[in-house]
């Protein structure tokens, strides 16, 4: 998905490691993530901090990611993507216990 | 004197009571006899039971979130709490009670708030000072299946690039035989030697 002409497989030591970043990153970053779900939840009231975050996951991935892919193209359409980023910030805010690798690895697993 | 220990995360905050098991030789702080519990919302009513509805209502709450994430129908029914999804922001939590001739609460909750609650939850699990018997929770895989996971994964990618390979083999040389005529090689033979 990513911009990239070599394809290079993850391997499972990788894998594991990127999991733990991913994990660390969401325990601190779980006010702003919780933030971004209640936006979503009365956009009437409160509309600002949704649209800013889809506006910049949206520029991120067109600077980043191959946008021929058609699963790229799932990302970007309005449409769909509201599904696909609320799992993706719930699967987050759900790992940021002393558990949350192996939650996430489980969730990852089963995706 | 009864211990109480308080699990918060943003709006929602989870209060234990009870005493620890002086029998098992266990601290003054600990508590493995839970008498009362407490889960406070912000702006929604106070959520509070016995110890025999803890676990049931921290497993719906997991089953429930685990069916939300997974694309799977994300419906929760028993005998004593029901959660469904109202719409993928907003989650319906029907509590029942045990005693006859009282309503059941209804409460909706958002996203925030249900990954608030799980947090909680999740907290009270870690913590070294409340010993519960933990059973039936989605998340406390036994190491079996952990590594059944992880095999699972290897099995298949040791076995499908033969797999494939076997396959495309197979196709491609059955496509052959629409090229070869074994009478038209006959016919040659007989012209070659004609006795």
């Amino acid at each position: 998905m990513r911009k990239s002409y070599v394809g290079n497989n993850i391997k499972l030591n990788e894998f594991d490691a990127l999991i733990r970043i991913t994990v660390e990153m969401s325990k601190y970053l779980y006010p702003y993530i919780r933030d971004i779900l209640k936006s979503k939840e009365d956009l009437e009231e409160n509309s600002v901090i949704w649209n800013d975050f889809n506006k910049r996951f949206i520029e991120l991935i067109k600077e980043r990611f191959n946008m021929d892919s058609m699963r790229v193209k799932k990302l970007l359409n309005q449409a769909e993507n509201d599904e696909i980023i609320i799992k993706s910030l719930l699967t987050l805010s759900f790992s940021i216990s002393n558990q949350g690798y192996q939650k996430l690895k489980n969730f990852l697993y089963d995706f | 004197m009864q211990n109480k220990l308080s699990f918060h995360q943003s709006s929602v905050s989870l209060e234990i009571i009870g005493l620890p098991d002086y029998s098992n030789n266990e601290n003054k702080d600990q508590i493995s006899i839970i008498s009362q519990w407490k889960l406070t919302i912000i702006d929604k009513p106070l959520i509070e039971g016995k110890m025999e509805h803890l676990w049931p209502i921290m497993n719906a709450f997991y089953i429930y979130s685990n069916l939300l994430i997974k694309n799977e129908i994300p419906l929760f029914e028993s005998k004593l709490i029901d959660i469904k999804a109202d719409n993928l922001h907003i989650h319906n939590i029907v509590l029942k009670s045990s005693k006859p001739n009282v309503k059941p609460l209804i409460l909706k909750i958002g996203n925030s708030l249900l990954s608030d609650t799980i947090n909680c939850f999740d907290q009270l699990n870690d913590s070294p000072k409340v010993r519960i018997k933990k059973t039936n929770l989605p998340y406390n895989f036994s190491k079996k299946f952990r590594y059944g996971l992880n095999n699972k994964v290897k099995f298949f990618n040791f076995f499908i690039p033969p797999f494939i390979a076997i396959c495309s083999l197979i196709l491609f040389s059955s496509s052959f035989i629409y090229f070869y005529n074994p009478f038209e090689n006959i016919e040659n033979k007989e012209i070659i030697n004609p006795e």
